[in-house]
């Protein structure tokens, strides 16, 4: 009777064992797939190509681009690192004006806000690493950690190793390096966990106020008679940008708060419908410069932008981009 | 017991996909380390099966705005472990604009600049050669304003 008793319950235990192995091992598989995802682009896996590469890198053809090009994730859409190189590149002085403040971050309530700030900021800190400005870097960094752990994407950003190569003013590389790493780990864990839309506030928030950087020093330029063809021309071409991102944008139209994000990106295209691209095919041309394979593109765009176009996105920019960083 | 083999299935789980994740961020250093004197925009990180016997080789897709005046830095790095050699190819809709690997010539170059004259949306695959299986990352770096 004991040793029934006993066989009973080692079948119970062996069978609450199984069942706990099984759980285990399909929270197991729910892991490895959850992290795996975090590095790597398995969903983005390919039909196989068509066309053979066995000839010339002239006839190499494409992998087919099908429709579903225009679904996929578009990176690099605003980038903190180029809008800050061109105004370095262009001489134009640093000033602390077109920085958003860092004391809103703590005022900010809504996961919303937050995600839309870490992309305000992260412009912000692209400029001010452009610029070697390790001073403000601090309070920016601050910031950001702050934000981040809210939208609980605090784990990419790396705020001990920032915090000691801008205190010690060295590797600003490397700074730059862990800066723009820990903002693309941060859109990819939130487009991975399903929170694409907080990904998309983040980019909204670098676009905005990349523009809002260039517009005013566009709109100083002006006022002292020196407006810039290369600045003219970027801010001209951020329609085709525009444009992608209104797509993005569009797919969350119904949830809080993108209504009127929509809403105001709107008013900014109808300044934009009123610029003018023009692309000039060609052919483009491999050549080995010190060293490097360089490839340099033939086709060239021409961007035909009015003044009055010109101020009209200037000063909707400047609206637009207070509006939404008010609290 | 019960909780035992919990914590071993836990470990042996979270380990592992700790492992991999860091692999990959390592991968990424090296490999924008290796790009040389410019600035990291991007990395695209690939893990591909192998493609069918006879069939063509499986490629991951990116879509990925350049800006017109502006010189890029393409670098491609297989992981150490990687069965097949990887190669990133840069198209702009269906015309081919830079390849790190040359098949005709069986040349591979680590990275190719990418000179942009018109601001867009550009397509990078990256596909290991023979349609192996592999890892690899893809970098795109800013080198300068031209």
């Amino acid at each position: 009777m004991v040793l029934v008793t006993f066989v009973t319950h080692l079948e119970q235990i062996l069978k609450a064992m199984i069942r706990n192995i099984i759980s285990l091992f399909i929270t197991g598989v729910l892991i490895v797939g959850c992290g795996s995802n975090d590095t790597t682009i398995d969903r983005k896996k390919r039909e196989p190509i068509k066309d053979t590469i066995s000839m010339g890198v002239d006839s190499l053809l494409p992998p087919s681009i099908s429709s579903d090009v225009m679904d996929d994730f578009i990176e690099n859409i605003a980038s903190p690192v180029e809008m800050a190189a061109l105004l370095k590149d262009l001489k134009v002085e640093f000033s602390t004006r077109y920085l958003a403040p860092t004391a809103n971050a703590d005022e900010l309530t809504s996961v919303y806000q937050q995600a839309f700030y870490l992309g305000i900021y992260a412009a912000d800190l692209g400029y001010l690493n452009m610029y070697n400005k390790t001073n403000s870097v601090m309070e920016y960094l601050t910031a950001i950690k702050s934000l981040a752990d809210k939208v609980r994407v605090g784990q990419f950003f790396d705020f001990t190793t920032m915090k000691r190569l801008a205190q010690n003013n060295q590797n600003l590389d490397s700074l730059m390096y862990i800066s723009v790493h820990s903002f693309n780990q941060m859109d990819r864990y939130l487009r991975d966990d399903k929170r694409s839309e907080l990904s998309t506030l983040m980019i909204m928030g670098v676009w905005i106020e990349s523009m809002y950087l260039i517009t005013q020093v566009a709109g100083n330029l002006q006022k002292v008679d020196n407006t810039s063809e290369t600045l003219k021309e970027r801010i001209g071409e951020q329609k085709i940008i525009l444009e992608k991102l209104l797509i993005i944008l569009d797919n969350y139209r119904n949830l809080p708060n993108f209504g009127q994000l929509v809403e105001q990106v709107n008013l900014l295209k109808t300044e934009f419908d009123k610029v003018e691209i023009q692309v000039i095919p060609g052919e483009p041309v491999a050549v080995v410069i010190d060293g490097v394979l360089t490839i340099e593109q033939k086709d060239e765009s021409v961007i035909s932008i009015e003044k009055s176009t010109l101020n009209n996105i200037i000063q909707k920019t400047e609206i637009i981009r207070n509006k939404l960083t008010s609290i | 017991m019960k909780n035992f083999l919990k914590l071993i299935f836990l470990s042996t789980f979270l380990l592992s996909s700790e492992i991999f994740a860091q692999d990959n961020v390592e991968l990424v250093a090296q490999c924008a380390a290796a790009a040389g004197n410019v600035t990291y925009l991007k990395d695209l990180v690939v893990k591909l099966d192998a493609g069918v016997p006879g069939g063509n080789p499986p490629s991951a897709k990116f879509s990925m705005v350049l800006s017109k005046n502006t010189q890029y830095r393409f670098s491609i790095c297989t992981a150490p472990d990687s069965e097949g050699e990887a190669y990133l190819q840069l198209f702009d809709m269906n015309v081919l604009q830079g390849s790190t690997y040359f098949p005709n010539t069986g040349q591979d170059f680590p990275f190719f600049d990418f000179k942009c004259q018109k601001t867009g949306v550009y397509h990078i695959f990256i596909s290991f050669k023979e349609g192996k299986a592999g890892e690899a990352v893809g970098i795109l770096s800013f080198v300068k304003k031209l």
